[in-house]
């Protein structure tokens, strides 16, 4: 499709990072969530997904609900610099949705972590798949992360032993802008990557077929009593 | 001679997390649940007195006096009301209270209700808080807290016994399919034992809290209440209720040392055993005619542990009895048919009553269908206080 | 008189306790002798002897707790229990040369010191590290 010139100034440049490799990984409860990059054509049912979410008020999910929109909204729309969606799908309904993005090919820039399905540590699961994505994959050296939620980040700061970067502020500040920068390393990374970062590849075509199509939940345990359908 | 003292009245809130509401709402919640389930919220006015089992709300909720708070709260001045406090055992021995209130004729009809809402402040907080029940010099200041001590004991067990993590993983896929069929549990996702030990990823989905335990192997931060009515069943007031009694056969209490260090032998729950050697001696029964337990299992070693104190099985073989599916619903002897303090939740204060309503429910036949244990007579409740240092054994019957 | 003793750095130590009526000994302090129903009064300490513990122990049984209270800003911790020749048990945190993922043994030989630690807040605490 010819894009013309004005839209070709507003898109920023794109480096083209590696693809994740999609994996899957046997939850608690013995579902098996399929781990996989975001596609431009989920795009409608990640919107729909992270939408009602921005409801919610408690635990956070109001400002990672209304934030997370606007990153996959401008990752669709080609306004946000090399930034990559990873998804966890269980039988194709989400289950939780990670956004992140490379700064300059040594720099991650991790954005956000959205649970949805509670209660089976997907959200960390999805964030280890992030951090695996920026080292692993993109080979980045390291990844600047912050967080809305004090015991979100608090958990993060301890089990992966991250770098305080906030006394450099503000030579190193987060793109989110306003709270301090912590770093996680490679060298972090490999330390933690064996009781954080599971998951088995490759994905059986047959349950990696169950993730093409992603849908919406119908319902969510943090808007009880609100149905999708009606 | 004693009077025979029943429940007549159950109530239990959805224990999960509470805490946008009101610690004493919460607590009310359930009794008037309790006081419904007995026939009517009119019955307030025939309680002679109230025992309120709570655990931390000072540091959790910044309430004290919580007895007398719920008073206010639920119209029933002038009747007497305590606070009771025993660390996890609050419930237990606020029943316990309520049973001697009775038993020493000082009241007919005594409402207990227990509650606590812990996820007012976060994981690390909670844990600390619940410390607390340590001996500060020689624990607390170290930096233990109870799921360390639980792993310092159930790596002893295994290397005494030949326990791995693969049996405390089954016995977790236990809690959980019974959690999941009860609509009062916190956690009502059923667990796989592949998912948890078995699989290539359970090392992460089933990650370390105080090795050698797991995630999978310890209680979850809960909030929530629960109520029992006690009545004088030889008094005039036992016409009121509508329901049957569930007599309580035996209950008893027993201590140990504070200082978990300080036990003669540290595999041995003496106070476990001795209160249960009591409440089995009053209710004339043995470890053989109970028909359901349920057994404090805030780390599932505890559950395995207790199994053995209370005589369900040898020393050292109660995990071989859950291999063989002896504690499962329909085994020899169902234990946490509700999904124990594991799955079910453990909100500290309330507990041991959540506990003994279970039993309750199991007795009259009023369990969900699937976790229905059939036709029990006889139900055990153990609940802890500190680490084992401050038991309750109770034996309900179903006349 | 003053004790000028109590100024300068002091060197943490934690005691147990000797009843001289009958020798008992006890870690942490009791307020009345097992033995002999000695009663013991903690503003004077008459009747009682503190004395030091620490030095050689065994171990009895260890954990690595993954999940610290609040506080304490780090992945993990090490926790044991230990015995010392004298008898008397002791918990606090073990803290091996070498690797941090390295496991004690049950019955390895350790040696108990007292250090003063100060994650709550609050005046800083005894505690003891078995390394």
């Amino acid at each position: 499709m010819a894009i013309d010139e004005l839209e070709k100034k507003l898109r920023p440049p794109e480096r083209g990072l590696p693809p994740y490799p999609a994996k899957m990984i046997k939850l608690a409860s013995g579902e098996i969530m399929v781990v996989r990059e975001a596609r431009r054509e989920d795009i409608g049912a990640l919107l729909g997904t992270v939408y009602p979410l921005i409801e919610v008020a408690k635990d956070y999910y109001d400002i990672v609900a209304a934030r997370m929109y606007n990153e996959l909204l401008a990752w669709y729309r080609y306004r946000i610099a090399n930034e990559f969606a990873i998804v966890g799908a269980i039988d194709g309904e989400i289950a939780g949705i990670v956004t992140s993005r490379d700064v300059d090919g040594k720099l991650g820039m991790s954005l956000h972590t959205m649970t949805i399905k509670r209660g089976l540590r997907v959200g960390a699961q999805l964030f280890a798949a992030k951090m695996e994505h920026h080292i692993e994959y993109c080979k980045e050296d390291e990844v600047w992360i912050v967080a809305e939620s004090p015991i979100g980040f608090k958990r993060w700061m301890i089990e992966y032993e991250l770098e305080d970067r906030s006394a450099q502020y503000p030579a190193v500040r987060h793109e989110l802008g306003g709270v301090p920068t912590f770093a996680l390393t490679r060298k972090l990374w490999d330390a933690v990557k064996a009781v954080k970062c599971t998951g088995t590849r490759p994905v059986p075509p047959e349950i990696l077929k169950t993730a093409d199509k992603l849908k919406m939940p119908n319902e969510y345990v943090q808007l009880p009593g609100w149905k999708r359908n009606g | 001679m004693a009077p025979r003292i029943g429940i007549v009245g159950i109530g239990h809130c959805r224990f999960g997390n509470s805490s946008d509401y009101d610690l004493v709402d919460v607590i009310a919640y359930s009794a008037n649940d309790a006081l419904e389930d007995a026939g009517g919220l009119a019955l307030r006015k025939e309680v002679d007195q109230v025992f309120v089992g709570n655990m931390a709300a000072g540091m959790f909720n910044h309430q004290t006096a919580v007895a007398s708070a719920l008073i206010s709260r639920m119209d029933m001045e002038p009747c007497p009301a305590e606070l009771i406090e025993n660390g996890p055992a609050s419930g237990a021995s606020a029943i316990r209270m309520g049973y001697m209130a009775i038993a020493s004729g000082m009241a007919d009809v005594v409402l207990v209700a227990a509650g606590e809402i812990m996820r007012t402040v976060s994981g690390w907080e909670a844990t600390n808080i619940v410390a607390t029940m340590a001996h500060t010099e020689a624990e607390y200041n170290m930096g233990l807290t109870l799921p360390g001590f639980a792993g310092m004991f159930t790596r002893l067990y295994m290397q005494k016994y030949g326990l791995t993590e693969r049996d405390l993983a089954l016995v977790a896929v236990k809690d959980h399919a019974n959690a999941a069929l009860n609509k009062y549990a916190h956690v009502q996702i059923p667990v796989t034992i592949e998912a948890i030990a078995d699989g290539p990823e359970a090392n992460v989905v089933n990650n370390y809290v105080a090795e050698p335990l797991r995630m999978y192997s310890t209680c979850p931060i809960t909030d929530g209440s629960a109520a029992v009515i006690l009545v004088n069943m030889d008094s005039p007031k036992a016409k009121l209720f509508k329901k049957k009694p569930i007599r309580i056969a035996g209950i008893a209490s027993a201590t140990d040392t504070h200082c978990v260090h300080n036990r003669k032998d540290p595999l041995v729950l003496d106070a476990v055993r001795l209160s249960a050697e009591k409440a089995y001696k009053m209710a004339g029964i043995g470890p053989a005619d109970i028909s359901v337990a349920e057994l404090h299992d805030a780390f599932v070693i505890f559950e395995l542990l207790n199994s053995e104190e209370v005589g369900f099985f040898e020393r050292g073989k109660s995990f071989l009895g859950v291999r063989n599916h002896e504690t499962e619903i329909g085994g020899r002897i169902p234990i946490n048919t509700s999904g124990g303090l594991k799955a079910k939740g453990h909100p500290v204060g309330a507990t041991g009553v959540s506990q003994v309503v279970e039993l309750v429910r199991q007795l009259r036949g009023e369990a969900e269908e699937g976790r229905q244990v059939k036709d029990p007579k006889y139900g055990m409740a153990v609940n802890f206080g500190g680490f084992g240092n401050n038991v309750v054994t109770t034996i309900l019957a179903k006349d | 008189m003053i004790d000028f003793s109590q100024y300068g750095e002091q060197t943490p130590h934690i005691h147990a306790f000797r009843c001289q009526k009958c020798g008992a000994i006890y870690y942490p302090a009791p307020m009345i002798c097992a033995k002999c129903d000695s009663k013991r009064d903690p503003v004077t300490g008459s009747g009682w002897e503190e004395f030091d513990l620490e030095g050689p122990c065994t171990l009895l049984t260890w954990t690595r707790v993954w999940n610290l209270p609040e506080g304490f800003n780090r992945k993990f911790l090490m926790f044991g229990m230990v015995a010392f020749p004298n008898g008397l048990k002791a918990s606090g945190r073990i803290e091996l040369e070498g690797d941090p993922g390295r496991d004690p043994e049950i019955g390895m030989a350790l040696a108990a010191k007292v250090m003063e630690a100060d994650e709550r807040p609050g005046k800083p605490v005894k505690v003891y590290v078995f390394s």
